[in-house]
């Protein structure tokens, strides 16, 4: 990272590991994505796409689910720079206010007073970092001991070792209990470094530790990693994804999708359930790929929604926008709009045309005397699509609900396209 | 909203190194999401001894859309319109990054200008020239470098003179041409401007 120091904090000079890659600043509610780098909350949602899956601002590893704010690093900086972090955190709530929507709140516990008791705070932390927190791989590194420049914090850090991977399991985060999703996470990177440069001597000691752990496991685990043994800055345990360590529906879809590079094919076969612009606020999947449930009674502007599987787990966490959804509220199925599907189906036809010598029928105004009648689509849908996900449910109805085709065109296929369009395509 | 408190901070950051990297990004008037950016020729390049000026508008997604860059100063490269200025490069189209910044994409522009891609070509002209007659684009390209990108201390003079003509201190309109890459007009501009 090329960032140096913001000028303005002259009391505290920021490492240059803790400066977000993309708002230059100290990072803020910060969180860890698959590949092991960190941002900031608001510049992850942003940088997200909406239509198809998201790619890190610095490796470009494609991911698609928004992480939980990394809770361990969060007090760590607070602690670490607590005038920087206190001014950023002014700054960024008085966006907030201004948007409309917040970012979740985290309870400031001050883990001056305790002693062991408030590692069960910091065991929270994201299912990304602890990721590796799994099972008998516990490794804590006690600031206390060691430490000088931060005094009496205990942050109890896992070793992002060991992370075994059962078989035919889905990951748990033992902090938190939320399944993990997407791949097997990798090391927060920043603050691995940042480990090994505060106790190298605890770091080296642990990771001979891990080492011998994990060549003990490599027998029985066809999933261990390759590669610990040969990075020597820090144990990079890029596990490699095995096709039986997770079991989810959402991941086989996936994989097509992050593992192609090509849009078009996975979204003919997905487009159909995916919603624009929504996720899931437990397991953070974004866009929301198959079932849809919004909440009815969270007024806020982002709403509450669930992807299908978080759903059905009946998970109890907190909205990832400090919404204040409790279990009772009720959920409405929502099905993808067959307007978007047309729009994305038209547009991924266009491409798939004019890349082929496939004749094109043109359909002009001077086609009326055809038999086939044209349906114009955009009666029952709006043209205008507002960012807000309301509308979404609204074009919900009987001719469009299983993404069935008006009688007129059960012949040409799903081109229900408006005759606005200067020209139709002709399958085959 | 351009995230302006970001873009300050590139600047800041970019102007620091200047005389080591050559590529600087000034404000082109007070609004931050306009800038013009300032980037050497690269040497063992045709485009040897230049200075090339490009413009770059932030759109308001910025930092989350690619920053709109083009060429001020007419180049004759297979990937930048002779006629226009646009540049073809992915980073500054679907490949952009947040985590990118002016600087690192003003980099790669130079970095392109010494390695071009004539099989994605933006000036199919150009392109042409440099895949049949290598010579005479080399020679074009040196020969344009030479007229449009060159601040040769004789021009630079006359313009000075000029701008004191017209009554602005010597200094002031040396250090103003000198910021602009030696375009007398947007001299002019900014002279009457401040």
């Amino acid at each position: 990272m090329e960032t140096k120091t913001p000028d303005f904090d002259d009391e505290e000079t920021i490492s240059d590991s803790f400066i977000c890659c993309v708002c230059l600043d100290i990072l803020y509610k910060p969180l860890v994505l698959e590949c092991g780098h960190v941002s900031c909350f608001w510049c992850v949602h942003r940088s997200m796409s909406s239509l198809r899956e998201s790619h890190c601002p610095i490796c470009r590893n494609a991911y698609h689910h928004f992480p939980t704010i990394c809770e361990m690093l969060h007090f760590l900086l607070l602690k670490m720079y607590p005038l920087a972090y206190k001014r950023r955190g002014k700054q960024i709530l008085e966006v907030e206010k201004k948007r409309g929507c917040f970012s979740p709140q985290l309870a400031n516990k001050q883990p001056d007073e305790g002693d062991e008791s408030k590692t069960s705070n910091d065991e929270k932390a994201d299912g990304k970092v602890s990721a590796a927190i799994k099972e008998n791989s516990m490794s804590a590194l006690d600031y206390d001991r060691s430490s000088d420049m931060v005094s009496r914090t205990d942050v109890l850090l896992y070793c992002e070792s060991c992370l075994v991977v059962p078989e035919d399991e889905v990951i748990i985060c033992s902090a938190c209990e939320s399944p993990h999703p997407g791949q097997v996470p990798k090391v927060c990177l920043e603050f691995s470094n940042f480990l090994e440069e505060k106790f190298p001597e605890e770091y080296a000691v642990q990771r001979k530790n891990v080492e011998r752990k994990q060549l003990q496991f490599r027998p029985n685990n066809p999933s261990a990693c390759m590669f610990c043994l040969s990075t020597d800055h820090l144990f990079f345990c890029c596990y490699l994804e095995s096709s039986n360590s997770m079991k989810s529906t959402k991941k086989d879809i996936f994989k097509a999708f992050l593992s192609g590079e090509d849009f078009i094919p996975w979204w003919n076969e997905h487009g159909s359930k995916v919603h624009i612009g929504v996720g899931c606020d437990y397991c953070g999947m974004y866009p929301i790929v198959g079932d849809r449930y919004k909440c009815q009674d969270c007024m806020e502007r982002m709403g509450f929604d669930l992807c299908g599987d978080c759903y059905n787990t009946c998970s109890k966490r907190p909205g990832r926008f400090n919404q204040q959804h409790t279990p009772d509220h009720r959920f409405q199925l929502v099905k993808q709009p067959d307007f978007f599907r047309h729009i994305m189906l038209r547009l991924t036809r266009q491409q798939r045309v004019d890349t082929s010598e496939t004749p094109i029928l043109a359909i002009t105004a001077g086609d009326e005397s055809q038999d086939s009648p044209i349906v114009i689509q955009s009666v029952d849908a709006p043209p205008v699509v507002s960012d807000d996900d309301e509308v979404y449910s609204m074009h919900v109805n009987d001719s469009t609900i299983d993404g069935s085709i008006p009688v007129e065109f059960s012949n040409t296929s799903e081109v229900p396209f408006n005759n606005t369009s200067s020209a139709a395509y002709q399958d085959e | 909203m351009v995230d302006f408190s970001r873009v300050q901070k590139e600047l800041q950051e970019c102007n620091k190194d200047v005389k080591l990297s050559g590529i600087s990004v000034k404000p082109k008037a007070d609004s931050l999401s306009h800038l013009i950016g300032t980037i050497p020729g690269p040497v063992d390049s045709p485009y040897e001894g230049g200075t090339f000026l490009i413009d770059i508008v932030l759109p308001d997604g910025y930092p989350f859309e690619p920053p709109k860059m083009k060429f001020l100063t007419k180049v004759w490269h297979p990937n930048i319109s002779s006629q226009s200025g646009a540049i073809c490069l992915d980073i500054l189209k679907d490949q952009w990054s947040p985590a990118l910044t002016l600087k690192t994409a003003l980099v790669s522009i130079q970095a392109l200008l010494s390695a071009p891609e004539p099989d994605d070509p933006q000036d199919a002209v150009v392109a042409q020239q440099y895949l049949r007659d290598h010579q005479t684009f080399l020679g074009t390209a040196r020969y344009w470098t030479e007229a449009f990108a060159k601040m040769s201390s004789h021009g630079i003079e006359e313009k000075v003179q000029r701008l004191v003509e017209m009554g602005f201190p010597e200094a002031l309109a040396r250090s103003t041409l000198e910021g602009v890459g030696g375009d007398e007009n947007l001299a002019l501009e900014k002279l009457c401007s401040s």
